[in-house]
């Protein structure tokens, strides 16, 4: 058959479709995708799924099977662990490099080179945020904070896994500080790393608020690892449960670079376990130190106080007699002043009234002076008035005519046949006008 | 548990207390003396629970373990 002959054995096809891929996409391609289904053989190889969901209905609408060789899966892992605090596990977002294989009997396939950290990172901020913020708007992002670390804090709840060394370096630094502190630790233990630590630290949680013991604080520890899955510490419901737990909480879970959803929200947010157990001890030396400073004030002060109360008293009675002759001398001195004052001010009056007195003297005799001066005004009037008296006059041998009893000065006053009367200095007489 | 706790801070709140009126001049030189030898014994209350291990917190804390523990 002709078709036959021209037909393609399917190792044939393969073949060119590996040639045609080849050809058509020969470089190195970075891409964006989930990881899924990870797994590595005993060999060191890894192989995984990478899928990519619909943003809305989480449905996968991409998948590509991939495989990262033994040589680059050594170094890429822990490198991207170590960059992250996140382990290269599935679910979370990648961006990588890879060439696009085909093979006759595996077929099509992604071979990661290399990975890019930072876009896994910028996905896992984002995660963190949208917790905070969802955490935010329940209004209760702070509630952890917002509690009051008590002075004295002795009685602490450690979550932590039982075997961790960072839970013996913790308990071993309480033990053996420097000032010689009290604390009681007491371990819940919990999964520490992978998809069970949020159900495993919310079981401790409970299980410490079911003790029945008034706890002060709440440590929650882990370390040991190197590099390490934080991812459980950044969940919404391990954080709600966090910041609504009605006793402080203390984290020292060991990761240097980011702090995760559980360090955000914690009361106080240490590094590391022995970080943790350092702050616990300072907390203490602080108490202490309240309690020496008032213990000194009793010890110094106030013995001090009663003492200088004493020599208060002393001083008040030594001084007595001189306050007397202070005094005394102060009266004297006061009274001599005074009786200089009278006699000035007596002087002063002196000088005063002798003035008005003078003032006096000097009104009188200037009214005396008027008197006399209007005397003899007086009697030169008088003089002047006599001179003019009609009795002077007729006596000089001057005569009054008088017509009708009236003093008669012109002669048209008259008319012939008027009768007259005539009085002279001694006597009258009277006459007709011819 | 809670009445030793509260009792630290209520001494820390008494000591406080004298310091304040004894600052504040309040107490005349006849109480001093009275006050002192309180604030001794409030001290000396203090410093044990901060420096000495409390049996019977120890023993109550053992008494909390959960079975498994044991």
């Amino acid at each position: 058959m002709e078709t036959n002959n021209r037909s393609l054995s399917l190792v044939e096809l393969n073949a060119l479709v590996r040639r045609s891929i080849r050809t058509c996409l020969p470089d190195e391609y970075w891409v964006q995708a989930e990881l899924s289904d990870v797994r590595s053989n005993y060999s060191g190889h890894c192989y995984l799924e990478f899928v990519q969901k619909d943003t809305k209905s989480n449905a996968l609408v991409a998948k590509a099977r991939g495989i990262i060789w033994s040589n680059v899966y050594q170094l890429l892992k822990p490198y991207f662990e170590r960059e992250t605090g996140q382990a290269f596990v599935s679910g979370i977002k990648v961006l990588v490099k890879v060439t696009v294989d085909f093979h006759e009997l595996y077929g099509y396939s992604l071979t990661v080179v290399d990975i890019d950290p930072s876009y896994t990172l910028g996905d896992m901020v984002r995660r963190r945020k949208e917790i905070l913020r969802r955490l935010e708007a329940d209004g209760i992002l702070t509630m952890n904070k917002e509690l009051e670390l008590p002075e004295l804090l002795q009685r602490i709840a450690v979550i932590s896994s039982a075997t961790a060394a960072g839970y013996g370096d913790f308990c071993n630094q309480l033990a053996h500080n420097a000032f010689g502190f009290v604390f009681y630790p007491k371990l819940f233990p919990a999964v520490m790393q992978g998809d069970q630590v949020e159900i495993s630290i919310i079981a401790a949680l409970d299980k410490i608020y079911a003790s029945g013991i008034d706890w002060d604080a709440v440590v929650i520890i882990r370390g040991g690892g190197a590099t390490s899955d934080l991812s459980g510490f950044d969940t919404y419901d391990l954080a709600a449960h966090c910041a609504q737990f009605p006793l402080p909480i203390i984290t020292g879970i060991g990761h240097e670079r980011d702090d995760t959803v559980l360090d955000l929200i914690s009361h106080t947010r240490v590094k590391t376990p022995t970080a943790a157990a350092e702050f616990l001890i300072n907390h203490q030396r602080q108490t202490a130190e309240h309690l020496e400073a008032l213990a000194l004030f009793f010890a110094e002060s106030l013995p001090d106080r009663i003492r200088r109360e004493k020599e208060r008293l002393e001083r008040c009675v030594s001084r007595i007699p001189s306050q007397v002759q202070m005094r005394l001398q102060r009266e004297t001195f006061r009274q001599e002043r005074l009786g200089k004052r009278m006699e000035m001010a007596w002087q002063t009056r002196l000088v005063r009234e002798q003035y008005r007195l003078q003032v006096e003297q000097r009104l009188m005799s200037a009214a005396g002076r008027r008197l006399e001066q209007e005397q003899h005004r007086l009697q030169l009037l008088e003089q002047r008035v006599q001179a003019a008296s009609p009795e002077v006059l007729l006596k000089r041998g001057y005569s009054l005519t008088l017509k009708d009893g009236k003093a008669v000065t012109d002669i048209a006053q008259l008319q012939a046949g008027d009768e007259v009367e005539t009085r002279l200095a001694k006597g009258t007489f009277r006459s007709k006008v011819l | 548990m809670a009445a030793t706790k509260e009792t630290y801070s209520e001494a820390m709140k008494r000591l406080e207390a004298i310091v304040s009126r004894i600052e504040s001049n309040e107490l005349d030189i006849d109480q001093l003396g009275s006050q002192l030898q309180e604030a001794q014994k409030l001290i000396k209350f203090c410093r044990e629970k901060l420096y000495k291990a409390d049996e019977e917190i120890k023993k109550i804390l053992e008494e909390g373990k959960t079975p498994e523990e044991k």
